[in-house]
């Protein structure tokens, strides 16, 4: 199973369209569901001594087993295709935990966005297409679902597709890069198998077109970045810098430098799970020592890299953002609290560039006076500390954010350019 | 609204911080609403190990905030991070 290659693959859109079906569906008919859950079921039909309909009894007995902890990781699931072992996770709804996507270790290679045809375009499928823009992740299956729900109706499909292709162009999402199908999952239309029910519809099937994605690419070419969570002094040892790589590789002899605090050195030695290594590369969780760095020269929310290819400081970035809510209006002067990487940095929204127009994609309006919920924007921002970021087009991993204010996700960003200090 | 599992990554002050006790100061200062369903221990790098709680919370306001902030003020503590997440 893990000799494929892997994929990490979101499950996004509106909390009440099936994702957790969805998700369940892809299980059950890639065999992934534990056995035991299947024989429990030919156990107790066997005993009440009729069948019943297998998949909904293996949904509610999966969520079960899972709300137990009798699986080991519960926030993940797996499954394989022909191509590919996907990780599989289901994206919370609420807003409050987009943090947690934008600063999390797992991020989505890809993602299945669903949306049911019977309701649409919902807030939530807004905000989750552009968190997956943000996320870096640049193909999208839309799994236009629960058609069983329209009598597989034609016109219902296309509705729903040209709604969602309106949404992409608001985030510039290239819509050639996104595939569409009239799945249900209840039902297992075009999941695995070609439906009867839909015979106007030639295209793949969900699991073809999860088999035809492109292989993800470890970005292991992109200068080293690795932002620093904690700070140690060991002894015998000295200072060391803990954090998990995001891209590039770290080996004994580089020679380095942390930013902002604008120090460097040479490597000594790395450990990941306490054995020393002679390389580490895009995702390790790693220790490591430099010569001649002390525990007070390096600090939290710094980003290490080579020394010839140092992390940028932002003097002002410009970003494009999404608000997710806001009790009144962001204007020019707004200062709220930027969570990117290890580091949260209260920045200033020095100017409001652009409002985008969500029906075409274009430029709205100029220089608008201000922003709200719901609105895309570009905008130029002032970090009030120094902060290390990263244009999102050169390195995706270091160049997303959450705002926060008043204990509230506000909004999330990625960034387009960076002014250097 | 259903639940959402999020995998935490506490790392401790230092080396020496008895990880059994660490656990249950977290466990009891778990906010209400929220549970943990299990903990791992990760080996970072020279003798420094994680603590890996999954907490369960609502998929509602919130999100794990409380929780990280609770976590936040446990003794032996030095940070927080978000590992993974997922629904239910």
């Amino acid at each position: 199973m893990s000799d494929k290659p892997h994929q990490n693959l979101a499950v996004i859109g509106h909390v009440d369209h099936g994702k957790s079906t969805m998700v369940g569906r892809l299980l059950f008919e890639t065999g992934s569901v534990p056995e035991h859950v299947i024989e429990q079921y030919r156990e107790e039909a066997e005993e009440k001594g009729k069948g019943g309909f297998e998949f909904a009894y293996v949904m509610d007995n999966l969520a079960e087993e899972r709300e137990r902890g009798v699986t080991i990781d519960i926030a993940h699931q797996e499954f394989d295709t022909d191509e590919f072992y996907f990780t599989i996770v289901d994206c919370p709804g609420h807003r409050d935990f987009v943090k947690n996507m934008i600063t999390g270790a797992s991020q989505a290679d890809n993602a299945v966005l669903v949306v049911a045809a019977d309701d649409g375009v919902q807030p939530q499928t807004q905000e989750h297409v552009f968190l997956a823009r943000t996320l870096g992740i640049d193909e999208l299956i839309v799994a236009v679902n629960k058609m069983d729900l329209v009598d597989y109706e034609e016109s219902r499909y296309d509705q729903t597709v040209e709604e969602v292709k309106e949404l992409l162009q608001q985030v510039r999402f290239d819509t050639d890069n996104a595939s569409f199908i009239p799945t249900s999952a209840f039902e297992g239309d075009n999941v695995s198998e070609t439906s009867e029910n839909t015979s106007w519809y030639d295209g793949e099937t969900l699991l073809e077109a999860l088999n035809s994605l492109p292989e993800p690419q470890p970005p292991t070419d992109a200068p080293l970045r690795l932002p620093i969570q904690d700070v140690y002094t060991i002894s015998g040892i000295g200072t060391v810098p803990v954090g998990r790589i995001e891209t590039g590789t770290m080996s004994p002899g580089d020679d380095v430098s942390f930013q902002p605090s604008d120090v460097g050195g040479e490597v000594k030695t790395v450990e990941m799970h306490h054995e020393e290594v002679p390389q580490a590369g895009p995702g390790d969780n790693v220790g490591f020592n430099v010569r001649g760095i002390g525990k007070d020269d390096i600090r939290r929310g710094d980003v290490c890299g080579p020394a010839d290819d140092a992390p940028s400081v932002a003097e002002t970035f410009q970003a494009q953002v999404v608000v997710m809510q806001h009790p009144s209006v962001i204007t020019a002067g707004y200062t709220p609290v930027f969570h990117a990487h290890t580091a949260q940095v209260a920045c200033t929204i020095e100017s409001i560039d652009k409002k985008i127009d969500p029906s075409s994609g274009d430029v709205a309006e100029e220089d608008p006076d201000f922003i709200q919920s719901g609105d895309a924007a570009v905008v130029t921002v002032r970090p009030q500390k120094p902060l290390s970021i990263e244009p999102s087009s050169e390195i995706p991993e270091l160049g997303s954010f959450a705002v926060r204010d008043m204990g509230q996700t506000i909004a999330a960003g990625k960034v387009l350019s960076v002014d250097e200090r | 609204m259903g639940k959402v599992a999020v995998k935490l990554k506490i790392m401790p002050e230092d080396p020496e911080v008895d990880l059994d006790a660490l656990q249950e100061r977290l466990e009891g200062s778990l906010p209400e609403g929220a549970k943990i369903q299990g903990f791992e221990r990760d080996d970072v790098a020279f003798g420094l190990v994680a603590l890996l709680p999954t907490v369960v919370v609502p998929d509602d306001a919130g999100g794990s905030e409380a929780v990280e902030e609770a976590f936040g003020g446990v003794e032996g503590v030095e940070s927080i991070a978000v590992e993974s997440q997922g629904r239910l």
